[in-house]
């Protein structure tokens, strides 16, 4: 079975989706980084009150302030969040996701229920880790370092 | 009597005759196993002195729309810049730390890969370490460019 065709007929619910941090468009920017933070997460998906994702605030988000030289305790999330979130459903199959990341060039990708209910958070690094999975015999026996390669060499 | 070794011609054989090449189940694990990083995509990447300013960094991710910039001193790589460090080190305290060097607040030793290894190689540094941007060197060291998942996966799709 080729990639494509395993990418077509894995759902996205089997992979393993990160808890999202999901605010409110009034929260102030402060607040927001902390959480981002505290959950070592780029991103805060701001939800409506059914939970539903309206918007992201992400680390671009975080450079537009900056640049912007705006005050993080009084600025909320909206004025500098991106409008345009990538949703797939978690029934969706993987190659959406997959399409979702390389094409359209999203990090994140909310992931939601049938009714468009927030449930999780996908993106580079869970599709980065279903590779992984796929191809482990290649992948997971790599060398990893940062030192020159001549000092990583194992035996004579 | 020679001290040395002497081999019989006759038993002397090719070392390689019973060599067996991998067999790989699809194109896409010859390539992630066989085919080297050079083949992926690592260009353009942004690059920025390590003395240079935390704001000049800033505003140069801000700019290009770039998620990391690889501090470089000379040809060499030092350290590397990326939006999580702003999200982690510079934030919250940006009009503080806003005119230091960025080589305070780079990642030191990032994991590399060199342009000879397994394109494999760059695909555990993402997955397996989980970092979003793989420096790319040759075999002097000097820098060539930089792997993101994004480039990992447009080569993927290429083999797919």
């Amino acid at each position: 079975m080729s990639f494509k065709v395993q990418l077509s007929r894995e759902q996205i619910r089997t992979l393993p989706l990160r808890d999202a941090i999901a605010i409110d468009e009034h929260t102030v920017a402060r607040a927001a980084i902390a959480l981002m933070r505290t959950h070592s997460l780029g991103c805060a998906v701001i939800v409506d009150q059914g939970c539903r994702p309206q918007g992201i605030f992400n680390e671009q988000s975080i450079l537009r302030m900056l640049v912007a030289g705006v005050s993080l305790d009084t600025t909320p999330i909206s004025a500098f969040a991106e409008p345009h979130v990538g949703i797939v459903r978690a029934n969706d199959p993987i190659l959406s996701a997959w399409q979702a990341v390389v094409d359209q060039g999203h990090r994140f990708l909310c992931v939601t229920d049938d009714e468009g209910y927030l449930v999780g958070l996908t993106g580079q690094r869970g599709l980065a880790e279903y590779v992984c999975d796929c191809y482990a015999k290649q992948i997971a026996v790599q060398r990893l370092g940062s030192a020159p390669w001549m000092l990583q060499r194992e035996g004579a | 009597m020679s001290s040395f070794f002497r081999m019989d011609p006759a038993e002397a054989c090719d070392p390689l005759s019973n060599f067996e090449p991998v067999e790989y189940d699809s194109e896409l694990e010859r390539a992630l196993a066989e085919d080297p990083i050079a083949e992926i995509d690592a260009k353009p990447y942004l690059q920025i002195s390590p003395r240079a300013s935390v704001q000049e960094a800033v505003e140069m991710l801000h700019d290009s729309g770039a998620a990391s910039l690889l501090v470089v001193e000379g040809e060499h790589l030092v350290g590397i810049f990326t939006e999580r460090d702003v999200l982690e080190k510079v934030v919250e305290n940006y009009l503080r730390v806003c005119s230091q060097p960025v080589e305070n607040f780079m990642t030191t030793n990032p994991t590399i890969v060199y342009q000879s290894d397994p394109s494999a190689a760059a695909a555990a540094a993402i997955a397996v370490a989980g970092h979003r941007h793989v420096p790319v060197l040759d075999m002097d060291e000097c820098v060539q460019g930089v792997i993101s998942p994004k480039r990992m996966f447009a080569f993927m799709q290429k083999h797919f």
